[in-house]
């Protein structure tokens, strides 16, 4: 089919064919410019326009809460913003299409349920131990610890709760014909908190001609209105708080255990002469998800980047897909220097492990075996994967992949995957990941 | 492994009634779309379409392969939807991506609609569709016909494929330079300055004996009328440069160390790839005015006409925010907000207009006596039209006969024969619907009316006679134009194009809101840095960067320069140099279809090391010298001349100016 053939031709300008076009082509990223998000290299072949010269055309920009006051730096004008460029607008030509953004979390998301995984990011928690905000509370303590507002709040409560409406209970003494008790089991049925002692007391203080005012105590609740302990605070201000000792607390600080799931991947890459455009561009396709599926999964994400030949050595992101060496191949060297950056900065009581590595399986003789495999097997990780990038199959020498597959296949943290062209890529990212979930 | 045919055949089931609906209410509001054919596609023949700018079939050519590469890596990596694709032909095919959810859908469809409106009828896609022989655009059998052409040429044994890649690579580096403001011709019909003949060429073929030669047409008057002749082509440069090009095109041939004629498909290359350049001019020229106009009456469908569910209406309104939320000068955004501005414009000059006709009211007193809040209250759609509902035909029944309601829906309706309760637009004519989303009294545009500048109404007021006509604002409003807003909406989409809309429509109101500035590179701290917030600066930056699809203009000045055979092309000089590096570039591939030598006319800046180290010192932007340059390639190597006074001064445009640094910037 037609698109098939321009996007290989695509692939071979100016690398296979068409060295008049290597002047124009460049290595983007797709995503956008902030910072945080990922992105992904693309190449990109500009065939020269006549355009303004980008320095003298200026532009129109954008500001947030206001506008940048003249003369202000505004940085590197975005490709997009405004200025038509091609970057982030594919078919200009059509430009009826609706874009929106998404992030690592998100993608995880689509990624979980494309592919039926349901990975929940395990391993351990790293456990920290912070003073939290002083909410615990002891029953003894230094007295600038004692926490007053509890007490008063306490003693208020207690104080609502012996409360009552002394006079509507001596209106009700005034019933006719009721005695002490009467009064005292009249005021259980409607909640009002007295003792019979209390009542008790109170009986002889009413005077004589009173009693009988009222017929029942129907009648009686039918003229006094009862007042609320609120509205008697309010009248008769707070004057009694009833302070005790049972109800004094001491404040201290709380401990709080703080548990985030932390992630270091271990990107590695055969940079070594046999690793051509296309080879390359595999590694990328594939590592670049699974870096974003794992950035969506846990909290906290690092990432190192090791390149190898027959030597290894760390590099920033950047520039992991671009390098291109001469050497030969000693993929132990990697696995070295893995392990020694990760016993140093990723201990692997605190850290997640992902340990990712890709080539075309070439390999000097016997150091699979010998060393590759051992150490596999001495690295703590929650998961190794090998993938290998080849493209139209295997060749006949390269054999780590298998190696490692027959030593290690059963090892459920250990996955070899083989990709031979874009398509295969979703079914590699699912081997990786759901052999992790086993 | 899931049928994808019947997922797809589902997918369109459940869509048969929305695009019923959809064009049925696009037709009601006023549009006048094309046909849409709909068609569902999975997210892989969303890619390779989006990849093909819309189309199915394309020319072989690694670029779409790039397109796709990145359309590819956008999907798998979950970087963006593309949410639908339409292209401009009649009919228009729209292609939706299957794994949208309903609500999504029915938002594509309502935007779909509003682009084949765009489509079918703004003057600068006419330039191209009515130029048509039979009159019909069929830009699909076009497209599918230079595909096949042009894999009919790669295939042929006698010519080389990756000749042909080549060949396609140099005239795409020239696609943009076209006279794309002119309506498409096949043939050029522009006069022709390469068809002076060389005298000296003539006068030897007619035998004419060398006395009488030397005598009568010695050398120097032979030079003083190539001189002349070459005065009079340059007075009229030739901007359809690849049309130039096809029919004065030579190809350089190794062996015989001359230019040859261009074989047969070398000229047919050119000419359909000149002939696409035309066809999507009216797209590329109009990009903020048909996304805006798709956007507006999205808009109004889903959210105001509420053509998604009460269901849908959230997942729509989180689609709307995404498209419209996207950062940097968004053309969705943009278009939407000025489209808004040219109705409200219009329907505050109606409702002022009658104002103005009030007994007592003129342009002085005007914000002194009328009450804007009265008037907003009066300005409210009836009740009957506002609310419109199966319980409530009644109401509108009663209105008699009314231009606002269609009767013989409403017929219906009471039958029971149209669904009123989703469709409440069925029973309202373009008039009815233009009261019922009547934009002054929006909640959004409250204000809108009293910011009327003075200076507009007394604009109004000057020629206008009858103005006492009505005794109360009451009966002024009574007679208001509800279609006026609308009716302006349909005007400007017609005549205009993204410079000229955004020339008139970009107001100053619209850049504070919108926090817009202009940058400028600065020479003395060699970034870039921020210019200027004045909305006219603003406004200029902008219209340069849609003018000529935001790219130098450049014309064919001479065919036969210094009496040589050479082209010179000149860059029409508007104070913003071009890029060198790439214009060099060009060069080399314009060679490969002239056959000779060619030149470049253009001004570069140049700096003065001391100039700019003074500069830094004092905190201050150094003046550049402008230098006239001719640039030579000759198929070999590049030569730099100094342009001749006479030539520069052609190509220097005095009265542009899109610098908007200000005088004290750096300070």
């Amino acid at each position: 089919m037609g698109l098939r053939e321009d996007l290989e031709r695509f692939r071979e300008v100016g690398e296979q064919r068409r060295e008049d076009l290597e002047e124009f082509i460049s290595y983007g990223n797709l995503g956008s410019s902030d910072p945080d998000s990922i992105k992904i290299p693309i190449k990109v072949v500009d065939l020269p326009e006549f355009e303004y010269d980008r320095l003298d055309k200026g532009g129109v920009g954008q500001g947030q809460d206001g506008t940048p006051d003249a003369g202000q730096p505004v940085g590197q004008p975005r490709p997009g913003d405004g200025d038509d460029g091609e970057e982030g607008d594919p078919g200009e030509e059509a430009g009826d299409h609706e874009y929106y953004e998404m992030d690592p979390e998100e993608f995880a998301e689509e990624l979980d349920e494309e592919l039926g995984l349901d990975l929940e990011p395990k391993g351990k928690e790293v456990v920290e131990e912070i003073e939290g905000d002083y909410t615990d509370v002891t029953r003894t303590g230094p007295n600038s610890t004692l926490d007053f507002e509890r007490l008063f709040k306490q003693g208020l409560k207690r104080k609502l709760a012996t409360d009552f409406d002394e006079e509507y209970v001596r209106e009700a003494m005034k019933v006719a014909d009721t005695t002490p008790r009467e009064v005292y089991q009249w005021c259980r049925e409607r909640n009002v908190l007295v003792s019979l002692a209390w009542v008790e007391d109170a009986w002889d203080d009413v005077p004589a001609e009173e009693r009988g005012t009222w017929d029942s105590f129907e009648e009686m609740e039918g003229n006094v209105d009862q007042e609320t302990t609120v509205q008697r605070i309010r009248r008769e201000g707070l004057t009694e708080v009833p302070f005790r000792r049972e109800d004094e607390r001491y404040r201290h600080p709380e401990v709080v255990e703080k548990k985030e799931r932390n992630v270091v991947v271990v990107n590695i890459r055969d940079v070594s002469g046999s690793m051509r455009e296309q080879k390359r561009e595999l590694v990328e396709r594939t590592f670049t998800p699974l870096d974003w599926y794992l950035t969506g999964k846990y909290d906290r994400a690092e990432f190192v980047y090791i390149a190898h030949d027959a030597e290894a050595w760390e590099v920033e992101r950047e520039n992991f897909f671009g390098i291109q060496s001469g050497g030969g191949t000693r993929i132990s060297s990697a696995y070295e220097l893995a392990q020694d950056l990760l016993e140093e900065r990723y201990p692997w009581s605190e850290w997640n492990r992902y340990v990712f590595a890709a080539g075309d399986s070439e390999n000097s003789s016997n150091d699979t075996t010998e060393n590759v495999i051992p150490l596999m097997e001495e690295i703590p990780a929650n998961l190794h994967a090998y993938v290998e990038t080849q493209p139209g199959g295997t060749a006949i020498n390269a054999t780590h992949a298998e190696e490692v597959e027959r030593e290690l296949g059963d090892a459920d943290n250990v996955a070899v995957t083989y990709v031979s062209d874009p398509a295969d890529v979703i079914d590699a990212i699912y081997e990786i990941l759901s052999t992790e979930d086993s | 492994m899931k049928d994808d045919r019947i997922d797809a055949q589902r997918a369109a089931n459940r869509l048969e009634e929305p695009v019923r609906e959809a064009a049925a209410l696009a037709r009601k509001l006023g549009l006048d779309p094309y046909p849409v054919n709909y068609w569902v596609v999975d997210h892989d023949e969303m890619n390779e379409l989006i990849a093909y700018g819309g189309f199915q079939n394309r020319y072989p050519h690694w670029r779409w392969g790039m397109q796709y590469d990145r359309q590819q890596k956008q999907d798998q990596f979950g970087m963006g939807k593309a949410f639908e694709i339409v292209n401009n032909d009649d009919p228009s095919h729209a292609f939706l991506q299957e794994s949208n959810s309903l609500a999504d859908q029915k938002a594509v469809i309502t935007h779909v609609e509003a682009h084949a409106d765009f489509f079918a009828n703004n003057e600068w896609f006419g330039l191209f569709k009515n130029a048509g022989a039979e009159g019909d655009l069929d830009a699909t059998a076009m497209l599918e016909r230079h595909g096949d052409t042009i894999s009919g040429y790669m295939d042929d044994p006698d010519v080389d494929r990756e000749e042909v890649e080549r060949f396609i690579d140099a005239v795409l580096c020239l696609e943009d330079t076209i006279d794309q403001h002119r309506a498409f011709t096949a043939e050029d019909d522009r006069r022709d300055p390469g068809e002076y003949e060389d005298l000296r060429d003539r006068l030897d073929e007619m035998d004419i004996s060398e006395d009488v030669q030397r005598q009568v047409f010695d050398d120097e008057w032979l030079d003083e009328f190539a001189e002349r002749e070459r005065e009079a082509r340059i007075d009229e440069p030739h901007e359809d440069v690849l049309a130039y090009l096809r029919d004065h095109g030579r190809q350089y041939d190794e062996e015989k160390e001359r230019a040859v004629e261009m074989e047969p498909w070398q000229k047919d290359v050119i000419d359909m790839l000149r002939t696409e350049s035309y066809y999507f001019a009216g797209q590329k020229m109009t990009k903020v005015m048909n996304e805006g106009w798709a956007a507006y009456w999205e808009s109004l469908m889903m959210g105001d006409e509420r053509f998604a569910g009460d269901d849908e209406f959230l997942t729509y309104a989180d689609h709307q925010a995404r498209v419209l939320g996207s950062p940097g000068l968004n053309p969705y955004k943009l278009g939407k907000e000025l489209w808004e501005y040219v109705e409200n414009t219009a329907n505050r000059e109606e409702v002022a207009e009658n104002l103005l006709r009030v007994r007592g009211i003129t342009w002085r007193n005007f914000h002194d006596v009328v009450d804007f809040e009265d008037v907003r209250a009066a300005l409210e759609p009836h009740s009957a039209i506002e609310g419109v509902a199966p319980d409530s035909l009644s109401d509108l029944a009663a209105l008699g006969d009314d231009p606002r309601v269609d009767a013989d829906a409403l017929e219906r309706a009471r039958e029971d024969a149209v669904d009123v309760e989703r469709y409440p637009w069925k029973v309202l004519t373009y008039e009815g619907l233009a009261e019922r989303h009547f934009s002054l009294v929006k909640r959004q545009n409250r204000g809108f009316l009293e910011r009327i500048r003075r200076s507009d109404l007394e604009r109004i007021a000057r020629y206008m006679f009858d103005d006492e006509k009505y005794d109360t604002v009451e009966a002024a409003l009574d007679d208001v134009d509800y279609t006026a807003g609308w009716d302006r909406l349909f005007e400007v989409r017609e005549s205009h194009n993204d410079v000229t809309f955004i020339d008139a429509f970009l107001s100053e109101e619209f850049v504070t809101e919108n926090d817009y500035f202009t940058y400028e590179y600065s020479r003395a701290t060699g970034d870039f840095r921020a210019a200027s917030d004045d909305y006219r600066d603003v406004k200029k930056k902008l219209l340069l960067q849609f003018t000529n699809f935001g790219k130098p203009t450049i014309a064919v000045y001479d065919g036969n320069f210094g009496n040589r055979n050479e082209l010179l092309l000149g860059h029409q000089y508007n104070g913003v140099m071009l890029d060198v590096e790439q214009a060099k570039g060009v060069l080399e591939r314009t060679y490969q279809l002239w056959g000779r030598p060619v030149n470049l006319m253009t001004i570069v800046k140049e700096y003065d090391d001391h100039d700019v180290e003074v500069a830094q010192r004092r905190n201050r932007e150094p003046e550049p010298i402008e230098v006239g340059t001719r640039i030579r390639y000759d198929g070999d190597r590049f030569e730099t001349h100094d342009l001749d006074d006479d030539l520069r001064e052609r190509i220097a445009a005095a009265d542009v100016d899109y610098d908007t640094k200000p005088e004290e910037w750096l300070g």
